[in-house]
């Protein structure tokens, strides 16, 4: 037994190491310095086009764009001819970082917390910035993600992320960036790892999920207290101290609305429990999911909550459904005027895809502008850090790169990339083993 | 009259006696008459007005110009229209109850069948086979008298059914039986009538596990038997010299089927079900029969073509939930598949398909004739209908010299109405069972189920494990027939109860996943429903053993 | 909703006509001309301005300025591409039953019993120009059922789907599915062999050993029997007989596998026996030993670049097609999943993204290569004359994100044909207000609550990798 057990030990240390990330870069944050893309074609996303300009980067800021900006003295520079320059694209629904390999190596899997409560379980405390997954996902031009906590009704905080970086706070765009409530649903099973068993009829499952919907209300209204508690003795140090509580502390800003919601919702009749319970709460909700938006167009409007849609390569949410219904999902949204951005909605593996979930909603209505919005700046706006992330502007965070053609084309290539105005190698676990194999004779 | 009354007396008792020779002993008193009737003859014209006599359990006439022998009993059928007695062509009549299932049910084919799967099949002693896959089993070894679900169709005017085995692949052989008598051997009209199959994958872990290794089972099972056979006829020819043969009651049992000798009844539904089951039959040359056929209709050339009948329910699909606005709106292909159904005998009948009426392990048998009247709204002339109780059963049966008609020499199995049998305020007056008149309980007795204590409603439940706190929990119960359906909530979690069975008796059972100390683990109830109360026991797998009370809390919905 | 008016006409017609008949009598599709469009022929390159006429379900030619009889159905292509109808070589879309995980060996199941040609899934693959599947077994099983190649023709009955000429074929598996590495132990519970790779040989081993012999008993008895008559012939087994079709060639084997040693470990059982693998199927780590399976003469049929799922799925890159391309392997794209099969365009286009095949041998990947690995190269998976009319229209360039399928055509019918789609969604939604006020459909007063609704089971046969949505 004994020996059984060691062996268990030696089989799990062996593979932790195998599962590393040989990239050249590993364990070395690049530089900073002074960067001009010349020549390029420029898709500033948040401003016209420009056929043919120069953008400088310094200390990770975008210093100058424009078609008659000059290069300054020493700066590296990159010829852009015939290439085209993006800001980098932003997958708002992702958990990278928190799980390697999903099956059969749950020492990798950081995803979700015991116990149904966790608003203080950090995202960003356990994404490792080494797993192989960050440098296959950048390296096909997604640049930042929100990383989200899963399971439970309150799953935690997310965290909006770089995929560059030695350290999480290197990575850290905003450390907090949304608590994540899993809104009991209706049907299609629970929500995610540790998500509950529904019971069979309709009636009881609402009466259940209302019990669940009660636990979660408990809890903001006791952390409303708390911060109410806290800070009546800040002002007024006669009262009783209350007791510091690490996990009411941090539902403070989301209670009183200063930071955004994000309830994960599926069904039409979801969404609408989740803005209801915003609403009563006054919370500030974002919609992760969506799949049923397009039937929720008026209210989302109405109440101007933003959705990050997650299933455009979903299949239809029930048989009678057009076949593109999801597909176009997007394009419904666009036109009813309600704020959207999309994700793939995948733990990892597949966020590289990304650009092909946005070019898809395009096949289907979406203006292909809009589509690069969609993986750009709307994410960026619905996570309030559009100051700094999804678009070309001077001032803004230097993530960009640059393609050899239209940038949510399949066959398009990313030439360069740049992260916080970090040159990247374009290099990858995937890239590695390519080289590694590709000439085996 | 007293002397009758007295020979009445002696006869029963006797009867109670010698109840297998208790034939010649009734002769005597059995001689009815039904006069000034319309009579209902199916294989002739209709007689406006006429008798029927009956003697020694035949019809021994029948016609306008019959007049009442003066022996006969005079039952005077003025107003009264004098029909063959229905016949239900699929049941699991007078069959002892199911046991629960010993596990997990899902997967198979439609609806018929998953509602097969929560029953036990009966096991033939010494088979080389698994239960399930058991062609050798029958019926008329587990047939018992009486009972009310045998009443409730007498109630109606179904005096003959088919009762089959109640689950598995080979289900094993039915028999048909007339629903009077004290003892299986008066009942039994034919047995075996058929070998039957339905498609319900083994759930004990075993090789046939899905419908996919059903259908790989019965094939072998076939070839096996046809091997079988072959041994048997070599060996018989040189015996010396030849190893002999084992002995396999299993193929043994599928030789005559093999040999289209003896009837194949499969149960299939949709319109794959029936050309899967059309295919199989076709591969082994069998005598097919279908039985359920909702969607035949869409492959009624080929089973046209194929001769081959459908057992056609009349348990036609019906939304049973109410509305809820937060629920999906049903799929367009259920909503279509409810109308056409009403559909399929009336397309049938057009494109020339035999088939037979039966009741579909419906839970309310006293929708029986509303059904029929509905497919008859449906475009099924009313002829035809009547011909779908009576002489198409027999026919497909193989009991067309017994039964299905009024016909001098046949059994003398009547039903008899105040208006026309399909009319919504017709009335069984009457009903003759070989030749012997049944009391009819008024039809306020309901259906199967009826009587019955259900278990459906909101539960609290105490549970009591060794070594730790009691615990309540939440139970909500559903109960339609001897299907339970149910969830739980409360600090054990919440799931959905499986496995779960509720007697006639007050048994009920059923498995659900709990939490206990952060580990989802099967717990199975089983308890007995007395005064209002479940108590029982409760196995969690891994910990000690406990008990548990269950008291209600709210009423069913 | 996918119920096209073609099916309901169908109906009318299928149920006067049992289903061989009907395939018979079945009037020849309409002649369809397709005018000036740009034809990707697979073989020949890309066409210019190119026309292509279809006749008697077959493309009858493919030229400038063609002629078509009068009551041809002509179609202006200006603009559009005529690509060859997808072939997708690993799917489970229309099976009601994948899996009979039971046993260790279940070659004696069929997949062709488990069709259900209602799939509303077939409809949205046929709207992503998908004509042709390969119906796999799932992979519970070292050795597992027979496949079935069907052709999408939705709303018609389950015998018109077949593939006519298909190679017959099976399901291998070997790696952690076969080994249940994701089912825990159960107290009390016997676990199936094998729970190893060395046991997954050993149970291959064992039932071509078996097959073998079997085979030996009956030419035996075939032989003896011709001087002796009272002889009882061998018992006929179901399991080892598509193993006897296979030592033979008659019957193709499609391997599920993931890593380097299992793909080389069927290779060389597969030598020593003396039968071929027709596809490595996944076959994720195929790219590390490319020229083993290049040199056994098989094929590969892949996904495009998932990855990370799994243990088994860690090493893969999506330069897998690419590098087995170049090895010389006949390498698809599949999808095994019903979602993926409708954007199998987009997967082909990426091994000209990774790993810089040309366009020509991108297309093969979702055509003409998993028609040679079906045995059906010679009817389908090139335009060019004579080949079954099995096309799509796509509005676009397919390896463009930003295309999609204006029309399918099986046989030469449209099965597909977006504008008719969208022009019949208010006849829908017609039908279901009038369907739902008919009495067996109207919502009961005392009944019970609806079901909770439930999600829409997997149809991977991985299951695990339907990774948890965050």
């Amino acid at each position: 037994m004994r020996t059984l057990l060691v062996l268990v030990i030696c089989a799990t240390s062996l593979f932790a190491q195998q599962i590393g990330n040989p990239t050249t870069q590993d364990g070395v944050t690049p530089p900073r310095g002074t960067i001009a893309i010349r020549n390029a074609k420029i898709v500033t996303v948040s401003g016209p086009d420009i056929e043919r300009g120069t953008i400088v980067i310094r200390d990770g800021k975008i210093e100058a764009v424009g078609a008659n900006v000059s290069v300054p003295a020493g700066a590296q520079t990159i010829d852009g001819a015939g290439l085209s320059v993006y800001p980098g694209m932003i997958d708002a629904g992702t958990n990278m970082g928190l799980v390697e390999v999903p099956q059969g190596a749950n020492g990798t899997v950081d995803l979700s917390e015991v116990g149904d409560l966790n608003p203080n379980a950090k995202a960003i405390i356990a994404v490792n910035p080494h797993s192989a997954h960050i440098a296959v996902t950048r390296v096909e031009g997604i640049t930042s993600t929100l990383t989200a906590p899963t399971g439970g009704l309150i799953s935690g905080q997310a965290a909006l992320i770089n995929l560059l970086g030695t350290a999480p706070k290197e990575m850290a765009v905003v450390p907090q960036v949304a608590l994540v409530i899993n809104y009991p649903r209706l049907g299609g099973g629970g929500g995610g790892f540790g998500g509950f068993q529904q019971p069979a009829n309709l009636a009881d499952t609402l009466t259940a999920n209302e019990r669940q919907v009660d636990q979660i209300r408990k809890m903001l209204r006791d952390a409303e207290a708390y911060g109410r508690a806290q800070d009546a003795y800040a002002k007024d140090k006669s009262l009783p101290r209350p007791d510091r509580n690490v996990v009411l502390e941090p539902l403070v800003p989301y209670v009183r609305g200063q930071q955004p919601v994000i309830f994960r919702a599926d069904r039409e009749a979801e969404i609408r429990g989740a803005l209801r319970f915003a609403d009563e709460m006054k919370l500030k909700p974002i919609i992760l999911g969506g799949n049923d938006a397009w039937k929720v167009v008026n209210l989302l409007k109405e109440k101007n909550v933003p959705v990050i849609l997650t299933g455009v390569f979903s299949l239809p949410q029930r048989e009678d459904d057009a076949y593109d219904s999801l597909y176009e999902n997007a394009a419904k949204l666009q036109q009813a005027g309600v704020r959207f951005c999309i994700s793939t909605g995948d733990a990892g593996p597949e966020v590289r895809n990304l650009a092909q979930y946005a070019g898809m909603a395009a096949a289907f209505g979406l203006s292909k502008a809009d589509a690069v919005k969609a993986v750009t700046l709307y994410p960026a706006q619905i996570l309030n850090v559009a100051d700094r992330l999804g678009s070309i502007e001077v001032g803004k965070m230097a993530n960009l790169v640059v393609t050899d053609g239209d940038l949510l084309e399949i066959r398009t290539r990313i030439r360069y990339l740049l992260i916080d105005g970090r040159s990247v190698v374009l290099s990858s676990r995937h890239t590695e083993l390519n080289d590694a194999f590709k000439n085996r004779k | 009259m007293p002397k009758i009354r007295s020979r009445l007396v002696v006869a029963s008792a006797l009867l109670f006696l010698f109840a297998g020779a208790s034939n010649a002993q009734r002769s005597a008193i059995d001689t009815y008459a039904i006069t000034n009737a319309r009579i209902v003859t199916v294989s002739g014209p209709v007689i406006e007005r006429g008798t029927v006599v009956i003697r020694n359990g035949l019809i021994a006439a029948a016609g306008a110009n019959v007049t009442a022998p003066s022996d006969a009993r005079v039952i005077d059928g003025t107003g009264l229209t004098v029909y063959p007695g229905l016949i239900d062509s699929y049941t699991n009549l007078a069959l002892p109850e199911a046991a629960p299932s010993p596990s997990p049910g899902g997967g198979g084919g439609g609806g018929f069948f998953l509602l097969q799967q929560q029953q036990r099949p009966a096991a033939g002693p010494n088979s080389t086979q698994p239960v399930g896959l058991q062609p050798e089993v029958m019926v008329e070894d587990v047939i018992r008298p009486g009972g009310n679900e045998i009443e409730s169709s007498r109630n109606i005017g179904i005096t003959t059914a088919l009762t089959s085995p109640r689950s598995g692949i080979w289900m094993g052989q039915s028999a048909l039986i007339n629903l009077a008598g004290e003892s299986p051997q008066q009942m039994i009209v034919r047995s075996p009538v058929a070998m039957h199959v339905g498609f319900t994958p083994l759930r004990t872990g075993q090789y046939p596990g899905s419908l996919l290794g059903v259908f790989a089972a019965l094939r072998q099972m076939m070839l096996d038997a046809q091997r079988y056979r072959d041994s048997l006829q070599v060996y018989e020819r040189a015996p010396r010299g030849t190893r002999r043969p084992e002995t396999d009651r299993s193929l043994a049992a599928l030789i005559p089927v093999i040999d289209g000798r003896m009837p194949v009844v499969m149960l299939a539904n949709s319109e794959r079900e029936i050309s899967r089951a059309l295919d199989l039959g076709a591969e082994f040359k069998l005598k097919l029969i279908i039985a359920g056929g909702r969607e035949a209709d869409r492959v009624a050339d080929r089973l046209a073509k194929q001769n081959v009948p459908v057992l056609l329910s009349l348990n036609l699909p019906r939304r049973t939930t109410a509305a809820l606005p937060e629920a999906d709106p049903e799929p367009l292909r259920v909503l279509r598949e409810r109308v056409e159904a009403q559909q399929t005998a009336a397309k049938l009948a057009k494109a020339g398909v035999r088939f037979a009426f039966q009741s579909g392990s419906m839970n309310n048998i006293s929708e029986l004739l509303g059904n029929a009247r509905t497919t008859i709204e449906n475009g099924l002339q009313v002829a035809d209908a009547v011909r779908a109780f009576t002489i198409w059963p027999s026919q497909i049966l193989g009991v067309q010299d017994q039964l299905g008609s009024i016909e001098v020499g046949k059994i003398a199995n009547l039903t008899v109405t105040r208006g026309d049998l399909f009319d919504r305020n017709s009335r069984v007056t009457n009903v003759f069972i070989d030749g012997r008149p049944v009391d009819l309980r008024p039809a306020a007795a309901g259906g199967p189920g009826a009587g019955r204590s259900s278990v459906s409603g909101t539960w609290t439940v105490n549970i009591k494990l060794e070594g730790q706190a009691d615990q309540s929990i939440t139970l909500t119960l559903q109960q339609e027939g001897e299907r339970l359906s149910g969830s739980i909530s409360g600090p054990l979690g919440a799931g959905e109860i499986s496995n779960a069975s509720a007697s006639n008796t007050g048994e009920v059972r059923f498995t659900v996943s709990v939490n206990v100390e952060g580990q989802t683990k099967e717990a199975t109830f089983t308890g007995r429903l007395a005064n209002n109360e479940i108590r029982g026991n409760v196995a969690i797998v891994g910990s000690a053993p406990g008990t548990f009370t269950a008291t209600r809390s709210g009423q069913p919905n | 909703m996918k119920r096209v008016i073609s099916e309901l006409l169908f109906l009318a017609i299928v149920t006067t006509l049992p289903i061989n008949a009907a395939r018979a009598q079945r009037p020849a599709a309409p002649e369809t001309l397709i005018r000036n469009a740009t034809v990707l022929t697979v073989t020949r390159g890309t066409l210019q301005n190119t026309d292509v006429l279809l006749r008697n379900g077959k493309i009858a030619a493919i030229g400038k300025n063609l002629n078509a009889s009068a009551n041809a159905r002509v179609i202006d292509g200006t603009g559009k591409y005529v690509m060859p109808g997808i072939i997708d070589c690993h799917s489970h879309s229309m099976l009601d039953t994948i899996n009979e995980g039971t046993l260790a060996v279940t070659s004696m199941v069929r997949t062709e019993d488990m069709l259900n040609p209602t799939d509303v899934d077939l409809y949205r693959e046929l709207a992503g120009g998908v004509t042709t599947l390969n119906l796999l077994h799932g992979s519970a099983n070292p050795i597992g059922g027979l496949n079935t190649v069907v052709k999408i023709k939705y709303g018609r009955p389950a015998g018109e789907f077949l593939f006519p000429g298909a190679m017959p074929g099976i399901k291998f598996a070997l790696g952690e599915n076969v080994k249940r590495s994701s089912q825990p132990n159960q107290p009390g519970v016997t676990r199936r062999y094998p729970n190893t790779r060395m046991g997954v040989e050993e149970v291959i081993r064992d039932a071509f050993t078996r097959a073998r012999d079997y085979k030996r008993a009956w030419d035996e008895y075939r032989e003896a029997s011709k001087r002796e008559k009272n002889l009882i012939p061998p018992r006929r087994d179901l399991q080892l007989e598509p193993l006897v079709e296979i030592l033979e060639g008659k019957r193709y084997v499609h391997a599920h596998c993931y890593i380097a040693s299992e793909i080389l470990m069927l290779i060389s059982l597969a030598d020593e026996f003396g039968f071929k693998i027709k596809t490595f199927q996944h076959v994720l780590e195929g790219y590390k030993v490319a020229k083993e399976i290049a040199a056994h003469g098989a094929g590969a049929s892949i996904f495009a670049d998932s990855w990370g799922y799994k243990i088994e799925a860690y090493d893969a890159i999506p330069y897998n097609a690419a590098i087995m391309t170049r090895a010389g392997v006949v390498v698809s794209m599949n999808s095994d999943s019903d979602e993926r099969a409708r954007r199998l365009n987009i997967e082909a286009a990426k091994a000209m993204h990774w790993g810089d095949l040309t366009e020509e041998q991108a297309l093969k990947l979702v055509t003409l290569n998993p028609a040679i690995q079906l045995g059906i190269q010679e009817r389908v998976g090139s335009i060019d004359v004579g080949k079954d009319a099995d096309i799509a229209i796509w509005n676009g360039h397919p390896f463009s994100v930003y295309s999609r399928v204006d029309t399918t055509f099986v046989d030469g019918e449209v099965f597909f044909d977006r504008e008719k789609d969208l022009a019949r969604r208010p006849e829908l939604a017609k039908e279901r207000a009038a369907l739902e006020q008919a009495e067996p459909n109207r919502p009961r007063t005392q009944g019970p609550s609806p079901q909770t609704p439930r999600r829409r089971p997997s149809k991977h046969e991985d299951d695990d990798m339907e990774v948890e949505k965050p």
